[in-house]
């Protein structure tokens, strides 16, 4: 399989998209080759274009989208200015894909197995009742269990780990030459993640596909590919051998980005050093203010050093059973205890369904436990009475959600949206307020001249700063993360990070820091609280977790970061 | 897919029995003598009072009144007209028009607006997405019964190609005119939804997906993107039954078409409340009815609705 | 897996692009320059610049002249009868000619103006009140607060709009008799309000029960806004731009509503000057093909307004248009 003709050739290829009378380049003088057979991978953030260059291979730009200039060679012929048809034949027989998000990319319509009927029939592969039997065989390579009754059954039947196996299993239907497989697996859990990549190698490797797998992950791309293509605003900025990227990148933005993405900052010691020296002053500051506290009668709290402590924390949920007359208790979380203490930072890692988010709901006091305590500074939080108490409660601990999109009002100007906690509680004259907005914002490294402008001209890493100084805006001891970096890009992501350390170390703040990937775990966090469908696995001191897991599920998460295997240079 | 239907037919029964009492509620804002209001506005002996009071419950409290009427409503017992004649005769005999009118409007409705529509969300901003854009936003903004008397005018008087009114011997060609002015309401609609419907399916996630596979441009468009289209638009085609029913009031006193509608009209121009009543109870509970049937319809258009 | 060392094969060399042709940027840099704008400064710049909306506001601009100063088109009375002149045609100063009964035709479809539209927007005003607060308060609140108002609703929608209002005018005609402009410009209003409300209620309900599980209301929650505060400060005016859309066209939709009930005989007495009266009286010419102007006139108005209502409300929507907006 290992010809030495090039599979596909991408020369100079430059894609536009029109937006009224300007043309925005989304893809410039790209450059790429891909073997009979061989694995590479594009890595880019959100708009890099890569998604883009893959879309334009395949004939399927969106919208307004065209190729400006450039050739796309298959197999030795330039496809780029062809015909219609002449893209439609290599569609699915040639050219296959695997998208991106599993839940919108079957049709709700059809049954499963009819969908991947289509593509053996409208290639000549099968049909009829050859081409059923087929159909089961494709889900079974995928790896989809009990394939038969699967084929019959529809799209939401399906987790998204087996949407995802019936989209590769449409994708190989025909036996392509090249799969693209567009971030196949960035909407699912981590260890599915895993096992689908590792299922999709091994597929690709017994039939000798060729794959075009195009990711944000730097660690997954060193890990899959082993010749790397690296997008930035359009552009090619360095393509090569995985492992010579990885271990001596050049240009300043593969740098930066080696330098940042989690999957491979995780495992360097100097991450663990910097967290040491952050964790000793943000627990001098709290201590400081601990103290305060506890000789202060005006203040909230008794001052004492776990300033959080959950106690057998359990929530149910009342779900409608199978027929319509039953119910079923569903205990989202089981049994949870934990001890923040103050100055530190807690992580609680979990794949979703854990109920790592309804823990942080009911610290938050947004949702009310069904049983079990949380204690706040001394303070059991179930048991405080009065508007007055609760409010001054709600000033000790504040939220920093995961959506940078909604979790702005886009009604509310920056400045409104900021001031409105400080209002809420009567704090300060407006001008008062508006020197502490103007504060705020420096604190979180934003410009004072975005106090007018509204969340949606901001981008989602802008956002979540603004979202960071409002919880800020009323010194709260305790800010609830929950998942507040996944939906950023890499560098975004660090940036972020990077500012809650600052910021805790200067504060003297302490996080509950709500996650799904235990890679930024270690930037972050001093102890561990591991969840699996709603109960905790294993809870201990972060370096422990990383480096002796004592649950084979925690062994599992650690093993689903991509990239561990990959030596780094310095 | 049964406990679906089972808990549509269950919803159905207090939304059906809350449509009939709100009827009677209002009819009990009327004035006067409620003897005279059920047997016309001449004088009437007092064995006829007696009957009618006897008839109709008068005696009783308004909530036995009203559990009269709404079980009248279920056996189909409208009471009579001024002149005596049960009002589920005067539906027995008037209602096969209106149905057969509605039909053919409501096959005309479909197969043109889903039609049209389609053509103009495959070419969105060509000139047949404008046009039809256009014909629609006036066909939204003419009331129907003018659309009905200019077709009438030129159809019927100046053309000649159908009768202009239809009358006691109706056959299936005189209702078509009625027909297509019956649909031209709700067309407008059905063009602008389903356009906006395939518009948006064309973009979506799992068309690119189908394109990837290699299907033919046609097959997608059958498969992917009007199949999915129509779920949204048949739904609401029998929302619009209610518009129909209420456009056949229209359009047959506009035509004569011996219908229900007619009948409505002629109670209205007579006074008769509590006929009028009757009629529009009667065609609320064939509404009610046929939204059930529109809602078990797509159920069985979308896999995902038969497990909520 | 490759038979050559990595890197050697022709169009995989390693590669490193030029920096100065790819500067970078700082990471998350701001515009500093933009103005700024919220959802609705920014919806405004884009109906200024659409050509539907300058349209709608021609149109809508001179029927509301009409309304307010009717005497700039005609002087005519709308009230004058002159029997004589039945069906007479066009003269100086009448330019549309006469009705059957006399009436200035020119001068009913100008003066008619007011009723038409009088009915369409109190009608629009009060459904969108009342299903914008019980839309609010079924999502808001769910639980009891929620079925309550949706099985009330539901009812409601069970009975077609112009069925019901048939009814309700047949009532309350025989109740009032007698009115004057506004008691029968209200009849009409209440007929079509108590059963339009529940379409809005449910766009309002579907709406709220999207934006109330947003993060920016739990972080509100968070900081001690009260529940009230919350509903009506965040979440309602986050919700309310389709409401927004469906009440302009519906406005229209209202005006056609009230002229077919005129031809059904149950709208505004004869005494209120109104297209749909108008309208109704016109249909016995129709029947024989003469004096069409009769009809013809109104018709036009009407259909002109209508259009108007509905350009507008499209205009709003592709202005609010979330697609649009993320550019």
């Amino acid at each position: 399989m290992n010809g030495t003709h090039p599979l596909l050739e991408v020369k100079d290829l430059s894609v536009g998209f029109r937006a009224g009378k300007q043309t925005l380049t989304a893809v410039d003088h790209a450059n790429l080759t891909i073997y009979p057979g061989q694995t590479i991978a594009i890595v880019g953030e959100s708009g890099s274009g890569k998604s883009t260059l893959a879309h334009a291979v395949i004939g399927l730009l969106p919208g307004s989208g065209r190729v400006l200039g450039g050739d796309i060679r298959f197999d030795g012929a330039d496809i780029s200015q062809s015909s219609r048809s002449k893209i439609l034949a290599l569609r699915g027989s040639s050219i296959g894909l695997v998208p991106q998000d599993p839940m919108s990319n079957l049709n709700p319509l059809w049954k499963v197995g009819s969908q991947i009927k289509e593509a053996l029939v409208a290639n000549g592969v099968a049909t009829g009742a050859a081409a059923d039997k087929r159909v089961v065989e494709l889900l079974e390579e995928a790896g989809l269990p009990d394939a038969e009754r699967r084929a019959r059954q529809y799209p939401h039947e399906f987790s998204g780990g087996m949407r995802q196996r019936a989209l590769i299993a449409m994708g190989l239907a025909a036996r392509p030459k090249l799969l693209i497989a567009d971030e196949p697996t960035s909407a699912l859990d981590v260890t599915v993640q895993k096992q689908i990549l590792d299922h999709l190698d091994q597929l690709t490797d017994t039939l000798g596909v060729a794959v075009m797998l195009i990711t944000h992950d730097l660690g997954l791309a060193a890990e899959r590919a082993d010749h790397l293509v690296v997008m930035y605003r359009g552009r090619v900025v360095e393509s090569g051998p995985a492992r010579a990227i990885l271990q001596a990148p050049e240009h300043p933005y593969t740098k930066r980005l080696v330098a940042k993405a989690p999957s491979l900052a995780s495992q360097r010691l100097s991450s663990v050093r910097a967290r040491a020296e952050v964790r000793e002053q943000a627990v001098q500051t709290a201590a400081e203010i601990a103290s305060e506290i506890a000789h202060s009668e005006a203040e909230f709290g008794e001052g004492r050093s776990d300033i959080i402590v959950v106690e057998n924390l359990t929530k149910f949920f009342t779900l409608r059973g199978a027929k319509p007359w039953q119910k079923v208790d569903f205990a989202a979380v089981d049994d949870v205890s934990f001890r923040l203490r103050r100055g530190t930072t807690t992580a609680i890692v979990g794949e979703s369904g854990s109920g790592k988010s309804t823990v942080a709901r009911m610290v938050l006091g947004l949702l009310p436990p069904s049983s079990g305590n949380v204690i706040f500074d001394g303070k059991n939080v179930g048991e405080i009475k009065g508007k007055a108490e609760r409010l001054k409660l709600r000033r000790q601990m504040q939220p920093v959600f995961q959506n940078p999109y909604a979790s702005l009002d886009p009604l509310y100007s920056i400045y409104q949206s900021i001031e409105e906690p400080l209002r809420t509680h009567d704090v300060g004259t407006k001008k008062e307020r508006e020197a502490r907005v103007r504060d705020l914002l420096d604190k979180v490294s934003l410009p004072t001249t975005v106090m007018s402008r509204y969340p949606g001209e901001l981008s989602g890493g802008q956002r979540q700063r603004v979202a960071i100084a409002r919880a800020l805006a009323l010194e709260p001891e305790v800010v609830i993360c929950d998942e507040a970096v996944s939906a950023l890009d890499v560098l975004v992501q660090a940036q972020i990070l990077e500012l809650l350390n600052d910021l805790q170390a200067e504060l003297g703040l302490s996080y509950l820091f709500i996650t799904h990937d235990l890679a930024v775990v270690r930037q972050i966090a001093d102890n561990v609280v591991v969840m699996q469908d709603g109960k905790i696995v294993e809870a201990a001191p972060v370096m422990e977790v990383f480096d002796n897991p004592r649950q084979d599920y925690t062994r599992k998460l650690l093993d689903a970061i991509p990239g561990a295997s990959i030596e780094l240079g310095a | 897919m049964w406990w679906y239907v089972g808990k549509r037919l269950l919803q159905t029964i207090p939304v059906f029995i809350g449509a009939v009492v709100i009827l009677f509620l209002l009819l009990q804002l009327r004035q006067g003598d409620p003897v005279l209001n059920l047997a016309g506005n001449k004088p009437v002996s007092q064995e006829v009072r007696d009957a009618i009071a006897a008839q109709y419950h008068l005696d009783d409290p308004w909530y036995a009144q009203m559990f009269y009427f709404v079980k009248g409503a279920i056996t189909l017992d409208f009471g009579n007209t001024f002149s005596g004649q049960p009002v589920l005769d005067l539906i027995k005999e008037t209602f096969p028009v209106t149905v057969t009118l509605a039909v053919m409007a409501l096959a005309i409705d479909a197969i043109l607006g889903i039609a049209i529509g389609t053509l103009a969300g495959l070419n969105r901003n060509g000139i047949f997405d404008s046009s039809a854009l256009v014909v629609s936003l006036l066909l939204i903004s003419i009331p129907i019964f003018v659309v009905g008397f200019v077709m009438q005018l030129v159809f019927g008087v100046k053309l000649g190609w159908t009768s202009p009114t239809v009358g006691g011997d109706w056959t299936i060609p005189d209702l078509i005119l009625p027909a297509i002015v019956l649909a031209i309401a709700n067309f407008a609609y059905t063009i602008r939804l389903t356009r906006t419907s395939v518009a948006e399916n064309l973009s979506a996630d799992h068309v690119r997906t189908a394109r990837a596979k290699g299907l033919a441009e046609w097959v997608v468009v059958r498969n992917h993107v009007l199949r999915n289209s129509l779920v949204p638009v048949v739904t609401y085609i029998g929302i619009n039954l209610g518009s129909l029913m209420a456009g056949a009031v229209i359009t047959e006193t506009i035509f004569n078409v011996p219908g229900i509608g007619n009948a409505a009209y002629k109670a209205i121009q007579q006074g008769e409340t509590a006929t009028v009543v009757a009629i529009v109870t009667f065609m609320v509970m064939v509404y009610v009815l046929m939204s059930l049937l529109v809602d078990l319809l797509y159920a069985v258009l979308d896999p995902r609705i038969r497990y909520v | 897996m490759y038979e050559t060392e990595p890197g050697t094969r022709p169009g995989q060399e390693r590669f490193v692009a030029p920096v100065d042709e790819t500067p970078l940027r700082e990471i998350d840099a701001i515009d500093v320059d933009a103005v700024p704008e919220n959802q609705w400064k920014e919806a405004w710049k884009r109906l200024r610049t659409s050509v539907l909306f300058w349209l709608a506001l021609s149109i809508l601009g001179v029927i509301a002249a009409m309304i307010f100063f009717p005497t700039l088109f005609t002087d005519v009375s709308p009230s004058k009868a002159e029997l004589s002149k039945s069906f007479d045609s066009a003269s100086s100063g009448h330019p549309f000619g006469y009705n059957q009964q006399g009436y200035d035709v020119w001068s009913r479809t100008v003066h008619g103006a007011r009723a038409s539209v009088a009915v369409g927007f109190f009608t629009t005003i009060l459904t969108t009140i009342l299903g914008v607060v019980t839309g609010a308060i079924a999502g808001y609140y769910g639980r009891f607060a929620d079925t309550l108002i949706s099985r009330t609703s539901d009812v409601f929608f069970s009975i077609p709009l112009l069925l019901a209002s048939i009814v309700v005018v047949s009532v309350l005609n025989n109740r009032f008799p007698d009115r004057g402009f506004w008691l029968s410009v209200l009849v009409v209003v209440l007929a079509l309000a108590l059963f339009a409300w529940p379409q809005i209620t449910r766009q309002m309900r579907g709406a709220v029960l999207e934006t109330k599980n947003l993060e920016f209301v739990d972080a509100a929650t968070a900081i001690g806004a009260s529940r009230m505060k919350n509903l009506w400060r965040h979440i309602v005016p986050n919700a309310l731009a389709p409401v927004i859309v469906t009440a302009t066209i519906s406005l229209g939709v209202f005006i056609v509503a009230e002229t077919s009930l005129s031809f059904l005989g149950l709208g505004l007495p004869q005494s209120v000057a109104s297209w749909g009266n108008d309208l109704s009286a016109a249909q016995t010419q129709v029947r024989s093909g003469q004096h069409l102007n009769v009809m013809y006139v109104p018709a036009a108005a009407l259909a002109l307004t209508v259009l108007g209502f509905i350009l507008l409300g499209e205009a709003v929507r592709e202005a609010l248009d979330p697609k649009a907006r993320k550019k």
